[in-house]
């Protein structure tokens, strides 16, 4: 049994690695298909009076080489974390992104926790009072809450809550008082807190729906049927047989929205002026700076890679027939 | 029943839209780029939503804009619904290795978040929004072919298809004429979720700053008001109308995608209601 159990982690393991050398290889071709060389606009007066100097600096960088051997050297050297340079900042990309991601996570974390939370919650509930009345409004509202874009929810809140009624600052990390008295964790939870609630709000509805029909698929098994037959009370049915079945799937729904999570901070950070990698995308999508916009690529889907990875982890535990490997 | 009407209402407004985009030059009262007005004058019987910073008239820029933000939306979905009906399509009726090879495929494509390999695309290309829409699709068409695979997998076992096969009809032949006919439905809700996520995500890389520049559209519209300061000055007709009008034409895309699910699908229509207490 444990050789089994080894063996789907093994395979799980090689699968991320190949996803993630995926991504390697379409940012190197995206680095290739860059129109122009990169020594010359990088150095373009350089180039022209010595040329020289672009040789010396093709032989360093290995861009004399042929491409397969670039491109395992493109390869070792992400796996290095030598990211390469971003354009606009000057300085390492894997650098940048380091202090960037922290930030990020402050609001992403948080949020998948919450909109899993909320989602399954409304999700089982719905789901369990089919029909009725309260599940009919939920889905409607959840149609509509989802429908809305993440950047107006953003834009409308700061317009409610920081600019009507001055309740939450209207973006940053912290007040104009950190540069006398440092930094406040109170003061960055207050700043969050706006960023955190849009980004739970945006994601609760894709939850909500595969609770939703998760619960529905549940309650039509038999050993729902054999509990009523039995006469066992419902809420019990739904305590000890419905939701702890329907909520299995979901460890692997969260784990999807987190893709969908990582677009919507781009949005929210942007309008919250939120400094991690969603503003940072913004300013490197202003700059056209494609090494650094490459980096930020790689490091989401490493999030996403991860994400799924604890979610395959989780799932094993939470189920032991998942040993078989039957959805890996 | 009030669905029904939910989903009426929501193909009125795409209607209207469309309609907007195709007569927009008869409906505007100015040429969009034209600098009809004082610099941002509030909304007025002269200028319906007020002007801009530049004084060009919101409301024009507004009905223009819904041209290029139809267009990103619809080819976007029309291409990546192509894509991932193709593949679903073979992957389901062939099965076996075929089969596994490419679901394999879309595992893959599938962990890479769509969004960023976008950005990172458009970056490179400063597209317009032809390929705007076309990227989309490319990239995020794959997502519906996992869906279309299973839906055709169980078609693939069933009787008339395994009739077909007897009677000698070509693969192709039946995977058009018989399989086709039969995942539309599923294809066409597809359509329509793919039509409302390539739209908002149309809107969201104008308002990000990369949007087509020779074009007028709502992220553009929302991002130079939103830069701008719009909300800080008070401008809400400004920043206002763009950001509706997307929201409220997301929403009706959504009405038609919920409602037609439902017609098409009548399995999740309130399948317990016996059952429930």
């Amino acid at each position: 049994m444990k050789t089994i159990k080894n063996f789907y982690f093994f395979k799980r393991i090689v699968y991320c690695a190949f996803v993630f050398l995926v991504s390697m290889s379409i940012t190197f071709v995206v680095l290739h298909l860059m129109p122009g060389d990169f020594i010359e606009s990088m150095m373009p007066y350089l180039a022209a009076v010595h040329p020289e100097f672009s040789e010396t600096f093709r032989e360093s960088f290995g861009l004399n080489r042929p491409i397969t051997e670039q491109y395992v050297l493109y390869v070792v050297n992400i796996l290095q974390g030598n990211w390469g340079y971003s354009f606009q900042y000057a300085a390492p990309v894997f650098d940048i992104i380091a202090e960037k991601v922290v930030w990020t996570l402050i609001i992403l974390l948080p949020a998948t926790v919450f909109s899993a939370l909320a989602g399954v919650a409304t999700g089982a509930y719905s789901g369990w009072k089919d029909g009725s009345k309260i599940d009919i409004s939920l889905l409607n509202l959840m149609v509509f809450v989802g429908a809305v874009p993440s950047y107006w929810w953003a834009i409308m809140a700061i317009l409610i809550f920081s600019y009507s009624l001055g309740l939450f600052p209207l973006g940053g990390i912290v007040g104009l008082d950190a540069l006398t008295t440092g930094i406040d964790p109170l003061d960055v939870l207050h700043h969050a807190l706006l960023p955190i609630i849009v980004l739970t709000l945006s994601s609760i509805p894709g939850t909500y729906y595969f609770m939703r029909n998760s619960m529905l698929m549940t309650l039509g098994e038999g050993y729902i049927l054999t509990a009523r037959a039995k006469g066992v009370r419902e809420r019990d049915i739904l305590r000890h047989h419905a939701l702890k079945n329907a909520m299995l799937p979901m460890i692997t729904i969260v784990s999807l929205q987190c893709a969908s999570m990582i677009t919507g901070s781009i949005f929210i950070e942007t309008i919250f002026s939120w400094p991690g990698l969603g503003l940072l995308t913004f300013d490197a999508l202003s700059a056209r700076d494609l090494p650094l916009l490459e980096g930020i690529f790689l490091i989401d889907t490493l999030i996403v890679i991860i994400a799924n990875f604890t979610a395959d982890l989780l799932y094993s535990v939470a189920d032991p027939r998942v040993q078989v490997g039957s959805h890996g | 029943m009030d669905r029904a009407i939910v989903f009426r209402a929501g193909l009125a407004i795409l209607m209207l839209a469309f309609l907007a985009a195709l007569f927009a030059p008869f409906i505007t009262p100015y040429a969009p780029d034209e600098f009809s007005g004082p610099p941002l004058a509030r909304p007025s019987a002269d200028h319906l939503l007020g002007t801009n910073d530049l004084g060009q008239d919101i409301f024009s820029r507004l009905i223009y804009g819904t041209q290029a933000t139809l267009i990103i939306g619809f080819l976007g979905a029309f291409i990546g619904v192509g894509i991932g009906t193709a593949v679903g399509i073979v992957a389901g009726y062939y099965g076996g290795r075929t089969d596994e090879v490419i679901s394999r495929f879309i595992d893959v494509l599938m962990t890479i978040p769509t969004f960023p390999l976008l950005l990172v695309f458009s970056a490179l290309l400063s597209p317009g929004i032809y390929v705007i829409g076309l990227m989309m699709g490319v990239i995020g068409g794959i997502h519906s072919g996992r869906v279309i695979r299973s839906q055709v997998l169980s078609l693939a076992e069933t009787n008339y298809i395994l009739g077909c096969r007897a009677l000698g009809l070509s693969d192709l032949s039946i995977m058009l004429r018989h399989i086709l006919p039969n995942a539309l439905p599923l294809i066409i809700v597809k359509f329509v979720f793919f039509a409302q996520s390539f739209m908002l995500m149309g809107v969201g890389l104008g308002f990000l700053g990369i949007g087509d520049a020779t074009v007028i559209d709502w992220g553009q519209m929302i991002n130079r008001a939103y830069s701008s300061g719009a909300f800080a000055l008070g401008l809400w007709w400004w920043i206002g109308p763009p950001g509706l009008a997307v929201t409220v034409l997301s929403i009706a895309l959504a009405m038609i995608g919920f409602g037609l699910e439902e017609q098409l699908n009548p399995r999740i229509r309130h399948r317990n209601l016996e059952v429930a207490v």
